[in-house]
């Protein structure tokens, strides 16, 4: 199977995730969304990562960084979602602009 | 016919079936605890993919770590939480048109790769590399992994 075939699947991946960032305003929903950009980019760079013996490794272990990062950024966003939740009750993005000082 | 004879192939075409319809799935899905559910399934396709491009240590990490913790968690959070009433922008057609034109372009790029694969990661390369040349980024990760989770704990316990 060619590299080709990868990349397509990652960026229909990425333009779903892209599609659902657009059309949505609840904070969690747009975090999963974002969270199907992060697995087509994932994708996107293995693919190409794997073309390349010299480079295989390099990619893998900036991988496995990104995946420890992604981890934490994802607690990070559901803890704020869950404090936006018990201040206002709502999940709308909109309603972000209220927590300015 | 001959795409179907190999069994790899196969493998690749239902686990990025499974992919796809999954992310069709977490945007379209009226409820979020199922979103989040085909989340994990997403990352269990891309897992996978990953194994069938010659990186099996990294599918299992992408398994333990990603699925394993990170959706859990979003998964256990939206359960904790109502359900908030849907809000939606009247930007559809718009935002099809966008992610359409973003997919043609990408797949334009992209076709130029017309090579196999031919690569295979195992543990050893991959742990001699991240010990050796990416001691630091790895010690940096591990630090903003920590530092992120207590600070996720902390806004999750403050009380309003």
């Amino acid at each position: 199977m060619e590299a080709s075939w990868y990349l397509f699947i990652s960026s229909i991946l990425f333009a779903i995730g892209i599609y659902g960032l657009l059309t949505r305003r609840n904070m969690i929903r747009m975090l999963l969304s974002a969270e199907i950009i992060f697995n087509a980019a994932l994708l996107a760079f293995l693919s190409l990562a794997s073309l390349d013996a010299g480079y295989g490794p390099v990619g893998g272990a900036i991988v496995v960084i990104a995946i420890s990062l992604s981890a934490a950024e994802v607690g990070v966003i559901v803890s704020i979602a869950i404090m936006m939740f018990r201040m206002r009750r709502a999940l709308d993005v909109y309603e972000l602009k209220k927590f300015r000082g | 016919m001959s795409l179907l004879s190999d069994p790899l192939s196969v493998v690749f075409l239902l686990s990025s079936l499974m992919s796809v319809i999954a992310a069709v799935l977490i945007v379209h899905h009226k409820s979020i605890v199922y979103s989040a559910f085909f989340l994990s399934v997403l990352g269990v396709g891309n897992s996978i993919l990953f194994t069938l491009l010659g990186f099996p240590i990294i599918a299992l990490f992408h398994l333990s770590v990603y699925v394993g913790a990170a959706v859990t968690f979003i998964l256990f959070s939206v359960v904790m939480l109502k359900e908030a009433p849907v809000v939606e922008p009247p930007v559809k057609a718009l935002a099809v048109i966008a992610a359409g034109v973003l997919a043609l372009i990408m797949m334009k790029i992209f076709s130029v790769f017309s090579i196999e694969p031919s690569f295979f990661l195992n543990y050893r390369d991959l742990t001699a590399l991240l010990v050796t040349k990416y001691w630091f980024a790895l010690i940096v990760a591990a630090i903003a992994l920590v530092t992120t989770l207590i600070e996720a704990i902390t806004l999750a316990r403050r009380e309003v």
